[in-house]
């Protein structure tokens, strides 16, 4: 109400205020009282809050129509009947009884309690209530007068803004579960991963077993003799088709054999390994190295051919047994279809030992092989090797191959050299061929320490 | 890489093959499948012709046998001819050129 006589002009204040005071005086009273027509009890009973006045048993002797109106009742139904308490939900009741009362007793006054009031039509009214205890001139409490403020909006927005953080927290929760899943996915993943290494690695020792089944883990020490070797894989998970072996037939003489399977895979490292352990049977049998071919020839030309299904070899057969001539090797070897034998002299000069016509070892029901005999002297040394070396490509064309010439003139010109020396150079040259070299090699060289030489500390000490 | 390609004539003595191409792991196969379609009678002689071949590997070689193989089956001869250089080093080198009737012409003529 107030603030409404702030909305007179003051323009009809002047410079004659002084002259003219009591006129306008009289005027402004006109004024306020049109405006003020509301008399006391009608803003008592028109104001934008509810009034009640209670005896201090909480019966209602007085109520301002605003709150009649909100709560929908009339007067004659609450005044002297009710108490205020019977105004309040169930559970204004209770907090009413447990808290408000009690406390407006010992305070006197309370304000901005939160409470809920029923209406005539069932609804809730949520309300702030304000109360102060009027005492007389005794200091004794005489009634109770309270104020109603409407929180019904007040109510609706602070449920919006529960309802708002119940969402943010559901969706908090939400994102919380999505990363706790999307944890779990990764952990899974993880395993998988960690899995699928561990089967590869598995894989990996078992093809490396399988690999040892077909060429020895370490050559033996052989008295009087140096070896070397170096065997390549085309791929390190692929089991080779290329192997070899040397081992101890009796005090005197020691067997050696170097080939290469046809085909790749699994199927060619199980012929691989029969024709090994064939190999060593027959030769611990029978000594002349012609013999072992013609029985391996035999077991796979039994084994597959006749199934339809022809696998063969090529291979080299060798016994080596000390020469007449002391500090000599003889080595009398066989050769089914493989290349021949390479000759590094201790003078420098290189020749190949000539093996023709020893034919494809399992191919045919008979086949004819060929034998060659020759001695090592101090100084001179045996390289067998599978044609991963001679048909390493050197050019663009798949028929632009190494050969056994450029092999022959690589050998000349590193002659003389001792099985290490010839290995190490030959491992130089295959990598030399990159992508060229895409078939399995073995190298295997077999040389008697040149005179003067360190020679290998040998077991019997020779 | 040659793709492989069979052509297949009869002549008065039997089946004669042009084999051009290569005859490698990956073509072999479908060399020995052609002879196994083959109808070759006793005392005829089957002849692969090699005029046109590119590249020869062990499967090839394998390939080859099963045809000489295939042939003597049938009570039949088995020929290679125009054999290339570098397919007959391999065929010496491995003993077989004892084995295989070579005739050095072609008769793709």
């Amino acid at each position: 109400m107030m603030c409404l006589t702030g909305e007179e002009p003051e323009s009809t204040l002047g410079e004659n205020e002084a002259r003219h005071g009591t006129e306008q005086d009289a005027e402004l009273d006109a004024a306020f009282t049109v405006l003020l027509e509301d008399s006391a009890e009608e803003l008592y009973e028109s104001a934008p809050c509810g009034y009640l006045s209670t005896m201090l048993d909480g019966t209602i002797a007085k109520i301002n129509a605003t709150l009649l109106d909100w709560l929908g009742l009339r007067r004659e139904a609450v005044v002297a009947r009710m108490r205020f308490a019977d105004l309040l939900t169930v559970g204004g009741k209770l907090y009413h009884e447990t808290h408000f009362a009690p406390l407006l007793r010992m305070r006197g006054e309370l304000h901005g309690i939160a409470l809920e009031m029923t209406t005539a039509g069932g609804g809730r009214l949520p309300v702030l209530v304000s109360s102060v205890i009027k005492h007389g001139s005794e200091g004794e409490p005489l009634l109770v007068r309270t104020t109603v403020f409407d929180a019904s909006d007040r109510r609706a927005y602070e449920q919006e803004l529960l309802r708002r953080r119940h969402e943010a927290e559901q969706a908090r929760a939400e994102a919380e579960q999505a990363r706790a899943e999307a944890e779990r996915a990764r952990a899974e993943a993880e395993r998988a991963r960690r899995q699928a290494e561990a089967d590869r690695a598995e894989l990996a020792d078992a093809l490396a077993a399988l690999q040892q089944a077909l060429v020895p883990t370490s050559l033996p020490v052989v008295p009087g003799l140096e070896t070397a070797v170096h065997y390549h894989t085309a791929s390190p998970v692929r089991l080779g088709g290329d192997f070899y072996d040397l081992f101890r037939l009796d005090e005197r003489r020691w067997a050696f054999f170097l080939g290469d399977v046809s085909g790749k895979g699994p199927q060619a490292a199980a012929v691989t390994s029969l024709t090994r352990y064939t190999l060593r049977a027959a030769a611990l049998l029978d000594p002349e190295p012609a013999t072992a071919l013609t029985t391996l020839n035999a077991v796979l030309h039994e084994r597959y051919a006749a199934d339809g299904d022809p696998r063969y070899c090529t291979a080299i057969v060798g016994i080596a047994e000390p020469a007449a001539d002391p500090g000599c090797i003889t080595i009398r070897l066989a050769s089914g279809g493989h290349p021949p034998a390479l000759l590094l002299r201790a003078d420098g000069q290189t020749d190949f030992l000539p093996t023709p016509g020893g034919m494809l070892v399992g191919a045919l029901p008979t086949a004819v092989f060929t034998t060659a005999e020759t001695t090592l002297a101090p100084g001179d040394t045996m390289l067998l090797y599978t044609d991963g070396l001679t048909e390493a490509r050197t050019g663009p064309r798949r028929d632009s191959l190494y050969g056994e010439a450029a092999l022959r003139a690589f050998a000349a010109d590193l002659a003389p050299a001792g099985p290490q020396q010839a290995i190490n150079a030959l491992t130089g040259l295959l990598t030399s061929f990159g992508d060229g070299l895409d078939d399995d090699t073995a190298l295997l060289a077999l040389g008697v320490p040149a005179l003067g030489s360190q020679t290998r500390p040998t077991p019997d000490g020779t | 890489m040659f793709p492989l390609q069979i052509t297949r004539r009869d002549s008065a003595t039997g089946p004669v093959l042009y084999v051009t191409g290569d005859l490698d792991h990956h073509y072999a196969p479908v060399l020995r499948d052609q002879v196994e379609r083959l109808d070759v009678k006793a005392g005829q002689c089957l002849v692969i012709d090699l005029a046109g071949l590119e590249f020869c590997d062990s499967s090839g070689i394998t390939a080859l046998l099963a045809a000489r193989q295939f042939a003597q089956a049938a009570g039949a001869d088995f020929a290679l001819a125009a054999v290339p250089d570098n397919t007959l080093r391999i065929l010496t080198i491995v003993g077989l050129h004892r084995i295989f009737t070579i005739h050095p012409g072609s008769n793709a003529v």
